[in-house]
């Protein structure tokens, strides 16, 4: 929000950040992952609580990073790969 | 040799076996660990993941002495691997850079799968290898900040340090390869026939 905007006599620490649908979408991310500064971050909370259009997209992507995150971990590496391993170390040590 | 070498040389075995055994037992059991985050970082390529692995642990292994004990020895060996790994790719980058610029849908209301799913449902019926393939189809440039960010958990600066990147270039392509993950899973949902 620009001077021109804010009503006459309010001063920004009067007159907290109102973010539209747009401005706050494009940081779903930084705001999720939790990179957004302070007065910014409460701006975006205060939004997509009372917005009926934002509130089910970030609960979407939270979900989505939720999940990304849990899935991008399992693996299960080839036991020949400990055997040389072992064996390099063994070798090294020599 | 006399009698006093002899002795000094079997100490000398005993504190190397000892210090082998302690990295065995310390080090080894994280081998799975390590070999998932080098698949992710490749994009799925298993030879050159096996060598990361084996790089990081040789590594891990000769500097052994400097690890201290009781202090996480998961995150020093995935910190190694990962630095052998950015080696890596920064070498491979030195060369003229290749820039996609091919875009996909990926704003808000622009067809993705929020749109076809916005509950999230999908996520509970795709597996884990859906997320992996759909990883490994990332271009490397949005597959490393992704998979350091959203596997490992680092942070916009973290990452922008260990890549040599700006943040704001981290920031950018998470977007973009955020998009791309969802756009690909999306496509895997709809040949599942999860989705219309």
């Amino acid at each position: 929000m620009n001077d021109q905007e804010r009503p006459e006599g309010i001063g920004p620490h009067e007159a907290p950040e109102e973010l539209s649908c747009e401005e706050s979408l494009a940081l779903v991310y930084e705001f999720l992952d939790g990179e957004l500064p302070a007065e910014r971050n409460e701006a975006v909370r205060r939004h997509v609580q009372k917005c009926r259009r934002c509130y089910p997209h970030f609960d979407f992507e939270r979900i989505f990073l939720d999940y990304v995150n849990e899935a991008g971990r399992a693996a299960v590496a080839n036991p020949d790969l400990e055997r040389r391993i072992r064996a390099l170390i063994a070798e090294d040590e020599a | 040799m006399d009698a006093g070498d002899e002795g000094s040389e079997k100490r000398e075995v005993e504190i190397s076996d000892d210090r082998r055994r302690e990295f065995e037992t310390e080090a080894l059991p994280h081998l799975d660990a390590l070999f998932g985050l080098a698949l992710r970082l490749t994009g799925g390529d298993e030879a050159r993941s096996e060598d990361l692995v084996q790089d990081a642990m040789l590594k891990a292994w000769r500097s052994w002495d400097r690890f201290e004990t009781g202090t996480n020895c998961r995150a020093w060996l995935m910190t190694i691997l990962r630095n052998g790994f950015i080696n890596s790719y920064r070498r491979d980058r030195s060369g003229p850079v290749k820039v996609e610029f091919e875009e996909i849908a990926e704003g808000p209301g622009s067809g993705g799968l929020y749109d076809a799913d916005p509950e999230g449902r999908v996520f509970d019926r795709l597996v884990n290898e859906h997320v992996l393939m759909a990883i490994e189809e990332l271009p490397a440039e949005f597959r490393v900040p992704v998979v350091l960010a959203d596997v490992e958990g680092m942070g916009y600066q973290e990452v922008a340090d260990t890549m040599g990147i700006p943040v704001g270039t981290v920031k950018s392509r998470l977007y973009r390869g955020r998009k791309r993950l969802q756009a690909s899973l999306y496509r895997f949902a709809v040949e599942l026939g999860y989705l219309p």
